[in-house]
């Protein structure tokens, strides 16, 4: 027994659903009755059940379900950042004095004319040196100034900056104190001129950011000449794009069995760690090591021209991670072999052991004996000594001065860095905002701008301290955070036409009878409605 | 056919033929009832009794069963299930659950048949109600179906839905509209998409009222009896709250229904559609498609005012093609309510085309699904077509079966017509 039995079961009842074809001619012509007014009123009634849907429901969804959402972001204040309008970035650096021998009188004279001088010599207003009288109880690395200058009477005029501390040493022979009414003193103008000295490069570095970035042209220091830019812009090329983190790994390739094992724990420890300590507060270090043994270089030449220098790195072979992740990968290569430098010029024998690859890392040819089998931290001393030095220049720090004067130069160099390129990516994400006004922006990017704005004027306020760099810091990581919203950069590419397609396939199959309909029947009670009004004027005349 | 006068005798073998039949099945194929329960044709996410067996777990272990995204069922199934012994160390008590309940809804689709509803409502009285099936037949075509009994075997909890749904229509048939009321909230709360049937099924109650205490008014008959739905609802939400501790079962449950995020494939058309789907337009989509099945209940009910069961009938088959979640269950009481209409049935046009469209893909879908799932050698687009037709078989059927209803209650109007061919204008 089937659900539906055929209509061939059922022969015994008298109906066919086919016309016999001799009648159709008569049927045709036969009107159908006129409808019943209760019929016509129920098939308005069917059809107004639909369309109050559509209209009641199906609209206000539509409306409310693919509306785009765009969180509201302050367009006009990004493109100021981005312009450089909202901050103009000044590097006020305190410098302090400490002239213990002098008197308080001769000290602020000297302060003065020092001061005048040093305006005199500055032609790049957002790189200020500010002088101070320091307080010679205090410690010169706690006073919040960049450099403390020691001035101590003595035989010649002499500057030297001491190495472990952000000081410079200053002798002068005694007669070369002002006199509190003279204009002008030789003294003065050499400690000016010296701490121009110093601060050259820094002011160049700044100067050369600025001027690459969009800042307007009243900012931009003039005076840049092109050597120095062209040496300044190797050197950011050199450089690795800023991270807070950095990977470094350590590799021993040798090129033959031995040797197989290394002391780099201990070697880092003793060599390398200071310096990363100083870094610490710009940059978190990660280490890694690794022994390859067997290892062939890409080049196999004896001796290594400048050419070979470039493939001797065998990307195919060596395991050298990539920056997967975060934090981009350093790498400081250890190659044991008997392989040698040539030396620019062939009189002079080869002194070099190992060369800097922009970006990448560095490569260190260490020639042992034969059979050593392990390499002793004593070994490695050179290797690290020079993997440090070339670290501090792919972090991009300055290359002249004391190593705390370049560290807190690093600083400032990278917060100006920061901060510009913040600026720029809130640009784009301002222009990105603009330019499609059908793309849907969450409102966890306009937190993120909120955000990164907040952040910015913070360190744009504290450029040149500590602070200042945290701020940037995390400035630019939201504004990365905000360009790069998942949600938006799928939608970056979606025109008007795509929703026809998205649309039409189904709601247009059903739109078609709705729509009929609905003509239909305003078609219909038209007619009715004129049927009526001939009926009553008929009636009129009668 | 048309069997003679029915006997308790004949009542008692039909029902304990049924009963033997899907014990032997559980007894003789032990393996068969866990093979069909994992079958995406019949287990949905939101009917599967695996998943009722992860949440009874974590209901029996104190947590909630909603943890973990797998159970998406009413929270009151849990202490119906919990009562009885362990499925898997006693599994013929759930048997004999699920056998009761089909014989259940079997005895709610007997007294259906019986009162006559389908062939003379209040409204219309069909020139041919004489060429009917008695409640035997049609009960014994539901307890004998193929889809009816693997979805017992496969002991999906939509069978309750089921039960729940034509205990409501024959408390309306028999002029309870109180208990029609009550049991289509117990449909509604276990699978939501029944609370679509009220519309028709007010109006049927309100058709079959009993004439000692009728109310003459629809209006104030509606505005009686939909409180009750809501007051019953209310009231089970209170209990599943009890249950639960928390309201979370509500997104659990007809969330899951409102937003299809599980997208597990099964005879529907939603799925794929919605694995395709933009993520920005997903929700319109949604809506589009939940008005898509809701809209057809308002035109269908005034268009057949006069027979309401028609259109219970009518909205079961539509219910069981577009809603989200669909199985064969939702066909196997469609197909419990068209042998109602068979007076209807030598009006019907495609009737062969029907029945042969159904049975391929009743055939072809678990080989494509075969192919595409353990073979590899299909895709998704497969087993989609193959839903697409099933689709097309019982769209087929629901339109076939309104033009027969129609056509019957025009050739009242029109009695010099019968017979003839129609054409629309």
């Amino acid at each position: 027994m089937s659900a539906q039995p055929l209509p061939s079961n059922d022969n015994d009842v008298p109906i066919t659903t086919i016309a016999p074809r001799e009648e159709k001619p008569t049927s045709a012509k036969k009107l159908p009755p006129p409808e019943k007014p209760s019929d016509v009123r129920r098939r308005s009634h069917v059809i107004l059940s639909f369309w109050l849907i559509v209209l009641l429901l199906g609209l206000p969804i539509w409306w409310k379900t693919t509306t785009i959402y765009r969180a509201d972001l302050p367009l006009e204040d990004m493109l100021e950042w981005a312009d450089g309008k909202a901050c103009r970035p000044v590097f006020p650096l305190r410098i302090s004095i400490q002239a213990t021998s002098l008197q308080d009188q001769e000290a602020q004279n000297l302060l003065r004319l020092t001061q005048h001088a040093l305006d005199d010599l500055n032609d790049f207003a957002g790189h200020h040196l500010r002088l101070q009288l320091g307080d010679e109880k205090q410690d010169p690395a706690d006073n919040g100034s960049a450099l403390t200058i020691r001035l101590t009477p003595g035989e010649g005029t002499t500057a030297t900056l001491d190495p472990y501390e952000p000081i410079l040493d200053i002798t002068y022979p005694l007669n070369t104190t002002p006199s509190p009414t003279a204009s002008s003193s030789a003294l003065a103008t050499y400690i000016a001129s010296q701490l121009r000295t110093t601060f050259a490069e820094e002011q160049a570095t700044i100067s050369y950011l600025l001027s690459t970035n969009s800042m307007p042209s009243e900012h931009r220091p003039l005076g840049l000449s092109p050597e120095t830019a062209e040496s300044l812009a190797k050197r950011t090329t050199r450089s690795l794009k800023y991270a807070p983190t950095y990977h470094l790994t350590f590799s021993l390739f040798t090129s033959g069995p031995l040797p197989s094992s290394w002391d780099i724990e201990t070697a880092i420890e003793e060599y390398m760690k200071p310096v990363l300590d100083v870094l610490s507060p710009i940059h978190n270090f990660t280490i890694d090591t690794q022994v390859q043994l067997y290892a062939s270089p890409g080049v196999q030449n004896q001796v290594l021209n400048k050419e070979d220098l470039s493939s001797f790195i065998n990307a195919a072979e060596w395991p050298l991670s990539p920056s997967i992740g975060g934090a981009p990968t350093i790498n400081f290569i250890v190659f044991v072999g008997n392989q040698t430098i040539a030396s620019p010029s062939p009189d002079v024998a080869p002194t070099s052991h190992s060369w800097l690859i922009p970006q990448w890392g560095t490569v260190y040819l260490l020639s042992l004996p034969g059979d050593t089998s392990h390499v002793a931290a004593a070994t490695l001393k050179q290797p690290l000594l020079t993997f440090t030095s070339h670290l501090l220049s792919l972090t991009g720090t300055p290359e002249s001065g004391s190593l705390p004067l370049r560290l807190s130069t690093l600083a400032r160099i990278r917060s100006a860095d920061l901060l510009l390129r913040a600026s720029s990516t809130l640009g784009s994400l301002a222009r990105l905002a603009m330019a499609l006004p059908s793309i849907s922006i969450p409102s966890s990017v306009a937190d993120g701008v909120t955000k990164t704005m907040s952040h910015l004027r913070l360190a744009c306020d504290n450029l040149g301290g500590t602070e200042g760099l945290a701020h940037a810091r995390i400035a630019e990581a939201e504004a990365e955070r905000a360009f790069f919203e998942k949600s938006m950069v799928g939608q970056l590419y979606f025109p008007d036409e795509h929703k026809i397609a998205v649309y039409l396939p189904l709601l247009g199959p059903v739109a078609v009878p709705l729509v009929m309909g609905l003509i239909n029947e305003i078609k219909a009670w038209r007619k009715r409605r004129r049927e009526k009004a001939e009926k009553g004027a008929e009636k009129k005349e009668q | 056919m048309d069997g003679g006068k029915v006997t308790v005798g004949r009542t008692a073998a039909l029902y304990a033929g049924a009963a033997v039949l899907r014990l032997a099945i559980f007894t003789l194929l032990p393996d068969l009832p866990d093979l069909l329960t994992g079958r995406v044709e019949i287990s949905t996410p939101v009917t599967s009794f695996k998943r009722l067996q992860e949440g009874l777990f974590l209901y029996n272990h104190n947590v909630s069963p909603y943890d973990g995204g797998v159970y998406h069922q009413a929270p009151l199934f849990l202490p119906l299930f919990s009562l009885l012994p362990n499925a898997l160390s006693y599994p013929i008590f759930t048997y004999l659950l699920y056998i009761a309940i089909d014989l259940l809804s079997a005895g709610a689709l007997w007294r259906i048949a019986d009162s006559g509803e389908a062939g003379s409502s209040a409204l219309f009285t069909s020139p041919r109600r004489e060429r009917r099936w008695n409640g035997f037949v049609i009960a014994a075509i539901f307890l004998f179906n193929p889809f009816t009994i693997a979805t017992c075997l496969g002991r999906s909890t939509s069978v309750f839905t089921t039960c729940a749904i034509l205990h409501a229509i024959a408390k309306a048939v028999s002029g309870a509209p109180f208990s029609a009321m009550v049991a289509l909230s117990f449909a509604s709360y276990l699978s939501m998409y029944p609370l679509l049937l009220l519309p028709p099924l007010v109006l049927l109650c309100f058709d079959r009222q009993r004439p000692e205490r009728a109310n003459k008014s629809a209006v104030s008959f509606a505005t009686t009896h939909v409180p009750v739905v809501l007051g019953v609802l209310g009231l089970l939400f209170g209990m599943s709250y009890l249950i639960t501790g928390s309201w979370e079962f509500l997104s659990s449950t007809y969330g899951v229904q409102l937003t299809l995020s599980d997208l597990t494939p099964n005879v529907g058309l939603w799925w794929y559609f919605f694995i395709e789907m933009f993520d920005s337009f997903r929700s319109f989509f949604l809506a589009v498609f939940w008005l898509h099945l809701s809209c057809y209940v308002g035109g269908l009910s005034v268009r057949i005012r006069r027979q309401p069961l028609v259109v219970l009938t009518l909205l079961l088959g539509i219910f069981a093609i577009f809603k989200p979640y669909p199985s064969i269950s939702d066909t196997s009481l469609f197909l419990a309510m068209v042998p109602l209409y068979r007076h209807v049935f030598p009006l019907m046009r495609y009737s062969f085309v029907i029945a042969a469209v159904i049975m391929y893909a009743s055939f072809l879908g678990p080989a494509f699904y075969y192919l595409w799932i353990y073979a590899g050698s299909g895709n998704a687009n497969f087993f989609y077509a193959i839903t697409l037709v099933w689709g097309l078989g019982q769209s087929l059927l629901v339109c076939d079966l309104m033009f027969a209803v129609l056509r019957d209650e025009w050739e009242l109007e029109r009695p010099e017509m019968a017979g003839k061919e129609i054409r629309q204008i």
